[in-house]
């Protein structure tokens, strides 16, 4: 009789202390909500230790990623080449290990190409070793951290465009949110010279892989096909990346406002390789220098000059 | 001590899985959730105490780990432990569809503690739209994926106990 009642007592301080868990969670999730509570030291602990891991089973699931798309490749083309399949199979097995390279080589050839033209930033080449599969936020890991100069709320690009940027850098890999993530917002323009109307891109919860350009007035001059960049505003995003092009517009619920839905200029699909700004700064325009004139005509423009400034 | 490394090892395997190679056969983003099956499987294997004590690792692994939002995970992984720990002793662990089914059921409970709390921290989505794009790719990759992690999480049961 007393053990049971003691069994009863017990049973019934773990059903409170459950209940105080589940209670003391659904109150941490609305302060994390509201940025209210951060777990920072044990979101570096856990990247620390994951990283790693993450990385050499990202390289590998790459490898076997490149090979099973191969024999896909191979299988769609078996009825065309049924004659020459076997030369085909032997000869791709043998460049497997170099068109590997090879296609490694063109994706960091144009992200270099991006950095030498981008002159105005500082980009630091980073990997993508995760993703998350988290159904309402998108995030990506990359294997650069505080290590390599990396800090939170720098930009991350490709030479496509926009990435997001990162949220937390760890010692050695940063989490990067995306700027489909419904919780990023990217201050943005038109790139049109005779638009340049600015709009805030959003993450959309109802098409993950579609992002929304909001607050645009419904008088505004926005059409299909007009290309996003970002605006400078803010702070985060440097001024003049490209973030995508409208693919639809549609009037907001409020009646006031319309949005367009934008179709990102980086396939988020196909993310592998991305650059981190560390660094921007404000491109110095070039000296105007005057044309070489054609010879016998000098004096005939000096003299324009002179009319044109007044001089008799 | 011995038992909760090797459990803890299994679920950071399963979820550098998870987060590495399974993005590569995603659609449109979405890909499956094997933390969550895992949760499943382990409560119904060792009742809902432990079931719990899974959910709350695993849904802390995750938010931890991928940066969403802070808690979400922990909450919805502890109470599907909890309550499929609740019909551990009522079902035939080896059946061929009960890991199927229970993932639908969890899936579906997953989606929508999620759902509330992000209605309740503020965020609009069409929800229609919602659980066309997002919820029913999603539901079919846990459906596939349900039964080789439920017998994955058996063979390390049988593993663990073997080890005793």
């Amino acid at each position: 009789m007393s053990k049971r009642i003691r069994r009863d007592k017990s049973s019934n301080r773990k059903s409170w202390v459950l209940a105080v868990v589940f209670a003391s969670i659904f109150c941490l999730v609305f302060l994390a909500g509201k940025g209210h509570f951060e777990a920072y030291l044990s979101n570096q602990a856990v990247s620390l230790v994951l990283s790693p891991f993450q990385q050499a089973v990202s390289w590998v699931g790459s490898q076997v990623n490149y090979v099973t798309s191969n024999i896909w490749e191979i299988a769609t083309e078996h009825q065309q080449n049924k004659m020459l399949r076997n030369e085909v199979e032997q000869l791709r097995a043998q460049n497997l290990q170099a068109s590997e390279y090879a296609a490694e080589n063109e994706r960091l050839r144009a992200l270099l190409g991006y950095k030498q033209s981008a002159t105005q930033f500082d980009l630091m080449a980073a990997r993508v070793i995760g993703r998350e599969s988290a159904t309402w936020s998108s995030m990506i890991v990359i294997n650069r951290g505080t290590v390599d100069g990396i800090q939170e709320n720098m930009a991350v690009v490709t030479e496509k465009g926009l990435v997001g940027h990162v949220t937390e850098a760890g010692v050695n890999s940063s989490k990067v949110q995306l700027i489909m993530d419904p919780r990023s917002s990217v201050g943005t323009l038109v790139q049109r010279p005779q638009s340049r109307v600015t709009g805030i891109v959003e993450g959309d919860m109802g098409n993950p892989t579609m992002p929304r350009m909001v607050n645009i007035p419904k008088n505004a001059d926005v059409v299909e096909g007009d290309v996003i960049v970002t605006s400078g505003f803010g702070g985060v995003y440097p001024k003049g990346i490209i973030v995508g092009t409208v693919s639809s517009l549609g009037n907001d619920p409020g009646g006031l406002l319309k949005y367009g839905v934008i179709e990102p200029s980086v396939n988020f699909q196909k993310l592998e390789d991305v650059a981190v700004i560390v660094k921007s700064r404000e491109i110095v325009p070039a000296p105007l220098v005057s044309p070489a004139q054609t010879p016998g005509t000098e004096s005939g423009s000096a003299e324009n000059s002179r009319t044109a400034g007044g001089t008799p | 001590m011995r038992r909760f490394g090797l459990w803890a090892s299994f679920a950071a395997g399963l979820y550098v899985l998870q987060t590495s190679i399974l993005p590569l056969t995603a659609y449109h983003g979405i890909s499956p959730n094997l933390m969550l099956l895992l949760t499943v499987s382990f409560s119904f294997l060792r009742g809902k105490r432990l079931g719990v004590l899974m959910g709350f690792c695993v849904g802390l692994l995750q938010d931890l780990a991928t940066g969403t939002f802070f808690g979400v995970d922990v909450f919805s992984c502890m109470a599907i432990g909890y309550v499929c720990g609740k019909f551990s002793d009522q079902v035939f662990k080896d059946q061929f569809f009960l890991p199927l089914t229970v993932s639908v059921f969890a899936t579906v409970a997953h989606y929508f503690i999620l759902a509330s709390f992000m209605f309740l921290l503020g965020y609009r989505f069409p929800f229609i739209t919602h659980l066309q794009n997002v919820f029913l790719p999603m539901l079919c990759y846990q459906f596939v994926c349900a039964y080789p992690v439920h017998k994955a999480a058996c063979w390390m049961d049988q593993y663990v106990k073997g080890k005793q």
